[in-house]
């Protein structure tokens, strides 16, 4: 099942600028889906239609197989379903305490306060954040910001998980804390798309990698495809992995025989090494 | 950030003494001293919340005298002048005059302005000491409980979470505008000072409309729901608030008529 799927959606911003151009993006059930493109992709703006913050123009969104609705009971609906979590934290935490900013989204659910606790219980402590219940947002470092952040998403069990730039702005750590968490939701089930311009960390996580440049897709598969495609990646301002970049310039330069496709990660390239040592 | 009237708010020694005791006490505590027809018993007020916050809520005496220094002297400068322009009566000191203005304090001017700064001083002790002892998260769900409209909660929750996002990036723009050698006269300064309030202001817009999206993202629909639970003060602790407010009202009575002059 294809818990977000956009088919064809073009979008026009008011000034006329055509910031996406027949897009065509699926995230089936339980996947980790990447979303690769250069600032100024359109990669915010495809987000902002998952959930019905926009609409578009041609074209038709499709969440749990079914088209979108924009009725206001609707979106409602489809807005528990479908999580955003913003890439500023601070544009999305606004409540006093973590436990309100997280219960925010549970309450306006309409669950009863009982529900709503537990929720924040669990999601607190899926993210690593159980005891900051009562601290302002304002006293926290720039990682746990974004762990809140994710946890009030949580809490609102969603199907899908959708995550702008997670781990922009992060120190290595609070970067592979957050990593490590939406790994975690991966293997309990949680579909998840994240965006990003880390190319190093793609193919660790995602089993599904679409590259967006200037509003259309312009490539899709699993990391190894998409990364075979040198020349596409490239021209849309991305680079390859530093391992794969070494592995190629290796054998180009040098003629060592690693052939394509370049391993993406250490543990890949730590591999393929020691079967040519072994030869 | 330890400098922080927030910092202090979340950490001292009073935090866990129930929200609603502490409002009442500052409250009903404040109405008393504005009311009070006697300066002595304000001024003991001014006097007992210092002790208060440095020896039960550990709140450094310097931070707090930092603090009351600026009402303290708007209190002073408001006792001079109505000693110096209120009151007819007995003359007390004449000074000269100045032209046509007499400068003369008379007895009952004194009185006022005493009265007045005494009150000023005792009444924004008690603020003081809620601010200093009870998080404003704590007292948003209190001003939801006393049926505060939710409009206004909602706005006062929402002002307190951006004042410092406003804050942070005023700091910001500020130190990226001397990097490149702004505020170094005072025509940069209000050059500079202009394009940092315009600049706040367009930003601030744009975050509104962020965090608009991202509310509505989580399913905002019009109304902010908050967790409210209200934990009540024991009989205990209201009997000894109630004694507190008696005997502050008996001393009142007692010393209503002294003259301090």
């Amino acid at each position: 099942m294809n818990v977000i799927e956009t088919r064809e959606i073009t979008y026009q911003y008011p000034d006329g600028t055509l910031a996406l151009k027949n897009v065509n993006f699926r995230a089936s059930k339980g996947m980790m889906v990447a979303l690769l493109g250069p600032n100024g992709a359109g990669k915010s703006t495809l987000f902002l239609h998952f959930n019905g913050i926009l609409r578009p123009t041609s074209g038709e969104v499709r969440v749990e197989d079914r088209p979108l609705g924009y009725k206001k009971e609707d979106l409602m609906k489809v807005r528990q379903k479908v999580g955003i979590v913003f890439q500023n934290p601070d544009d999305q935490l606004f409540a006093p305490t973590v436990m309100e900013d997280v219960a925010f989204g549970p309450l306006n659910m309409g669950l009863d306060l009982e529900e709503v606790e537990k929720r924040v219980k669990d999601a607190l402590g899926k993210v690593g954040m159980a005891g900051y219940e009562k601290k302002p947002p304002h006293h926290l470092s720039g990682g746990q910001k974004k762990r809140v952040a994710i946890a009030g998403i949580l809490a609102m069990q969603p199907e899908i998980m959708v995550l702008d730039e997670p781990t922009s702005g992060l120190d290595p750590k609070g970067a592979s804390q957050i990593l490590r968490i939406l790994y975690q939701l991966n293997q309990e089930g949680m579909s998840i798309v994240i965006s990003t311009h880390d190319v190093d960390l793609v193919p660790l996580y995602a089993s599904q990698v679409y590259i967006i440049n200037e509003g259309s897709i312009i490539k899709e598969g699993t990391p190894h495809e998409v990364f075979s495609d040198v020349k596409t990646i490239r021209s849309a301002n991305l680079r390859l992995p530093r391992i794969a970049h070494l592995m190629e310039i290796l054998e180009k330069e040098d003629s060592l025989p690693f052939d394509k496709p370049y391993p993406l990660t250490i543990g890949e390239a730590r591999r393929k090494i020691l079967e040519s040592f072994k030869d | 950030m330890e400098s922080h009237l927030d910092y202090h708010a979340h950490n001292n020694g009073l935090r866990e003494v129930n929200t609603l005791f502490k409002v009442l006490f500052a409250i009903s505590t404040m109405l008393i001293c504005v009311a009070s027809p006697s300066p002595f018993l304000p001024l003991f007020v001014f006097m007992l919340v210092p002790m208060l916050l440095v020896f039960l809520a550990k709140i450094p005496y310097k931070f707090y005298l930092r603090f009351i220094s600026a009402p303290f002297l708007f209190a002073f400068i408001t006792f001079l002048y109505m000693s110096l322009f209120f009151g007819t009566g007995e003359l007390w000191i004449h000074l000269g005059s100045i032209g046509p203005l007499n400068l003369a304090i008379y007895g009952d001017g004194i009185q006022l302005g005493f009265l007045v700064f005494s009150r000023m001083l005792g009444a924004f002790s008690c603020l003081v000491f809620l601010a200093f002892t009870t998080p404003m998260t704590e007292l948003f769900s209190m001003m939801h409980t006393i049926r505060i409209p939710a409009i206004m909660v909602e706005l006062a929750m929402l002002m307190y979470r951006f004042i410092f996002l406003f804050l942070d990036e005023a700091g910001k723009m500020h130190h990226a505008q001397k990097t490149r050698l702004g505020y170094s006269d005072w025509r940069s300064c209000l050059r500079c000072g202009g394009m940092l309030a315009g600049n706040l202001f367009i930003r601030t817009w744009f975050q509104g409309e962020k965090l608009h999206i991202a509310m509505e993202s989580r399913g905002y629909n019009g109304n902010l729901k908050t967790m409210k639970k209200i934990k009540y003060p024991g009989s205990l602790s209201i009997i000894l608030l109630i004694s507190f407010e008696i005997l502050l009202l008996a001393g009142i009575y007692m010393t209503m008529n002294i003259q301090i002059i």
